[in-house]
């Protein structure tokens, strides 16, 4: 069994290497070791989102079975999105689980979670603090992925993006570890007072 | 074998159950009442051989393996053999077609006749038309183990996403490592179509082990698909009961003697239908602490405070102390829980309720449950302590036995009365159920008034029974028939048919 998944990895990672998307920087494969069972993945944040310009790295496990059962995919780099948990980078999306199909590759999953932050199901939620806002405060759930994208995945910041950092910093400076901070913030919607009473309770 | 010769299993409750005397209709004096109640004495419902109409009667078969297989090779053969039009269905895909419709022929047949080919884009074995028409290059190559392979060894379902024949076979192996078997889809992408049995056997011929536990599973997905199959539910048991007409009525297992429901499978519950009882349970479990407080194995006398143990299941109960007797349920006098005027079993909403405010809905709906449960888990633990006597009767009559004061059989209506009493309580247990989610009208009026009849003569034959060597044998038997009554009333007018 073993055989067939690392012969088809083998495969797979030529055409992932050799494929269109990857001249464009869309997505990107590197090896972890040499039994082809741990594999990091990159995507980039695709543009009009509030994730363009960020790379988001991706800890993806083989199982023995593949390409028969799904790969096991989760985020490394912390996203702040409905179907992702903001916590354990924990992916909820249908081909991963019971809409997997053996004729997948690793391309079709990089491909489909690229389209996943383009499009969020917030109604299939993973992160339930996130879904909610995500569905009733739009434009605060925005500005809050973008902040965490800035944060954790080197997309590029603007002058207008000070106002949450300052938020982070000063909680910072009352020595609440940093990404705690904005976790809370982010939580409860940039208010100074609740997030702080959250990081203390 | 054709089912008639199966192992007939039941048909209706004990034939002892029939001859019931005229006399225990007298008491329906409550005038409000007899405008609903349809049934003397005289005129309770008779079939066509003059039989009385007996409420459980349920036909049913028990089968093994080798009999339910041929159950469903005789219903695929039924179909394939009735569709004579093309396309011709073969057997294989009769199952397919079988299982998608829980196996209702008449629906397979029907929806045939108005469109087959639409038909066999539902159950996934063509796939849509849409979808058909793209003609696509043969690969070069197996999309599975990206390895180039030549034509002739590249394998598909009517899809045509070919695959090679070593990938099929990985993969079902994988499939049937998990469990599934009748729902294997082709490999490719978002295509839905299933693979059939045929397949799988062409497919799986030089893996025999894999092939033996596919066949398993597939089985199992058929009894479990079929709506005139359930498997047992007892522990290991492999028996399978087969109902005509697959209603919520009980069956009882002769390998293993578990009783259940046959339509859910969970205990038997009328006059409680099955979405009923299984709301039920559902709410017992999520409000289980809420409800806790209430199980108390003793209480205070109502009169003289004395604390006093439960431990029988009757709930007419008799202080030790003042001779004060009372009802366990309600601590009212007993007096007023004559078959007349019992009221212990009827919730009394309050009229106003839509008026008052939220919370104090929340707490009068709240009030309502507990009421239910408390009466449905008090019926639970008498049950209970009623196996206790009759473990006790049994005893006491085997010592009358030694020591010469008759036989077995002279004695053997005080163990029949204990089953009745047994038969009777678990009847009453599942109203409550059933009269949570009643609504109210002159239905849930009769309900609640032929429910606290039953109740009333539950209680008195309990009484009797804990008391039966001072007990009359005339009075007990007599007694016993006018609760059995009580109980098929109820259930005649009040399980669904
Ligand atoms: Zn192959
Ligand atoms: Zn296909
Ligand atoms: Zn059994
Ligand atoms: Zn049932
Ligand atoms: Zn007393
Ligand atoms: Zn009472």
């Amino acid at each position: 069994m073993a055989n067939i998944a690392v012969a088809r990895i083998k495969r797979e990672f030529r055409e992932v290497v050799k494929s269109e998307e990857a001249a464009k920087c869309n997505i990107r494969v590197e090896l972890i070791d040499d039994n082809f069972t741990e594999l990091r993945g990159e995507i980039a944040g695709p543009p009009e989102t509030p994730y363009e310009g960020g790379k988001f790295l991706l800890e993806i496990k083989i199982p023995e079975t593949y390409p028969f059962n799904p790969p096991k995919v989760k985020f490394m780099t912390k996203i702040w999105h409905p179907n992702i948990s903001s916590v354990t980078g924990a992916i909820c999306l249908d081909i991963l689980k019971d809409q997997w199909a053996a004729a997948m590759t690793l391309r079709t999953v990089l491909l489909s979670l690229q389209a996943l932050l383009s499009a969020a199901e917030p109604d299939d939620p993973q992160d339930a603090v996130v879904a909610k806002q995500y569905k009733e405060n739009r434009h605060l759930w925005e500005k809050t992925a973008r902040h965490w994208a800035q944060e954790y995945a080197e997309a590029p910041k603007s002058k207008k993006d000070d106002e949450f950092y300052d938020k982070v910093s000063q909680l910072a400076e009352m020595g609440f570890d940093r990404h705690k901070a904005l976790t809370a913030l982010s939580a409860h919607e940039w208010n100074m007072e609740r997030a702080t009473q959250d990081l203390i309770s | 074998m054709s089912e008639a010769d199966a192992d007939m299993a039941s048909q209706g409750s004990d034939p002892d159950d029939e001859g019931l005397s005229d006399s225990s209709y007298q008491d329906y004096s409550d005038e409000d009442i007899n405008d609903y109640y349809n049934y003397g004495p005289d005129d309770m419902e008779q079939d066509d051989r003059g039989q009385i109409f007996d409420p459980e009667a349920f036909e049913y078969f028990l089968f093994n393996k080798e009999e339910a297989c041929q159950f469903l090779d005789e219903r695929v053969a039924e179909l394939t053999q009735t569709i004579q039009f093309s396309p011709q269905v073969s057997h294989t895909i009769g199952k397919v077609l079988l299982q998608a419709h829980q196996w209702v022929l008449t629906e397979v047949m029907e929806r045939f006749r108005e469109d087959s080919v639409q038909l066999m884009v539902d159950c996934r074995i063509l796939p849509p038309p849409s979808r058909a028409k793209q003609v696509e290059p043969p690969p070069k190559q197996c999309p599975v183990c990206l390895q180039a392979q030549e034509e002739k060894d590249l394998l598909s379902l009517a899809c045509n996403h070919k695959f090679c024949t070593d990938c099929w076979q990985r993969y079902f192996q994988v499939q049937v490592e998990d469990g599934v078997a009748t729902g294997v889809e082709c490999m490719w992408s978002d295509c839905r179509l299933i693979t059939t049995e045929d397949f799988a056997l062409s497919i799986l011929k030089n893996s025999p082990v894999t092939l033996r536990r596919y066949q398993q599973f597939a089985f199992n997905d058929y009894i479990k698909g079929h709506y005139q199959l359930r498997w047992c539910p007892g522990p290991d048991c492999d028996v399978i009961y087969m109902a005509p007409q697959p209603l919520g009525r009980k069956v009882q297992c002769k390998k293993c003697k578990t009783c259940c429901c046959f339509r859910c499978l969970k205990d038997y519950h009328v006059p409680a239908d099955c979405p009923t009882i299984e709301s039920w349970l559902r709410k017992c479990a999520d409000d289980s602490e809420t409800a806790n407080y209430i199980s108390a194995h003793t209480k205070d006398c109502p009169k003289c405070n004395i604390c006093i143990e439960k431990n029988g299941g009757c709930n007419h109960m008799q202080c030790f102390q003042c001779r004060y007797d009372f009802c366990w349920m309600c601590l009212g006098d007993w007096k007023t829980h004559g078959s007349e005027y019992y009221e212990c079993s009827r919730y009394k909403e309050n009229p106003n309720i839509a008026n008052e405010s939220a919370q104090a809905q929340a707490r009068e709906a709240l009030k309502k449950y507990l009421f239910y449960f408390e009466r449905w888990e008090n019926h639970q633990k008498s049950l209970k302590l009623e196996e206790q006597t009759f473990q006790r009767i049994q005893h006491r009559i085997k010592e009358k036995v030694m020591n010469n004061m008759g036989t077995w059989i002279d004695w053997q209506y005080l163990l029949d009365a204990a089953n009745l009493l047994h038969k009777c309580r678990y009847t009453l247990e599942y109203t409550y159920p059933y009269a949570y989610y009643q609504e109210g009208g002159p239905r849930k009026k009769l309900f609640e008034y032929q429910q606290a009849q039953l109740e009333a003569e539950i209680e008195n034959l309990s009484w009797k029974i804990e008391r039966a060597e001072q007990t009359d044998r005339g009075d007990l038997e007599n007694q016993m028939d006018i609760t059995e009554k009580r109980r098929l009333t109820l259930l005649r007018d009040f399980s669904e048919s």
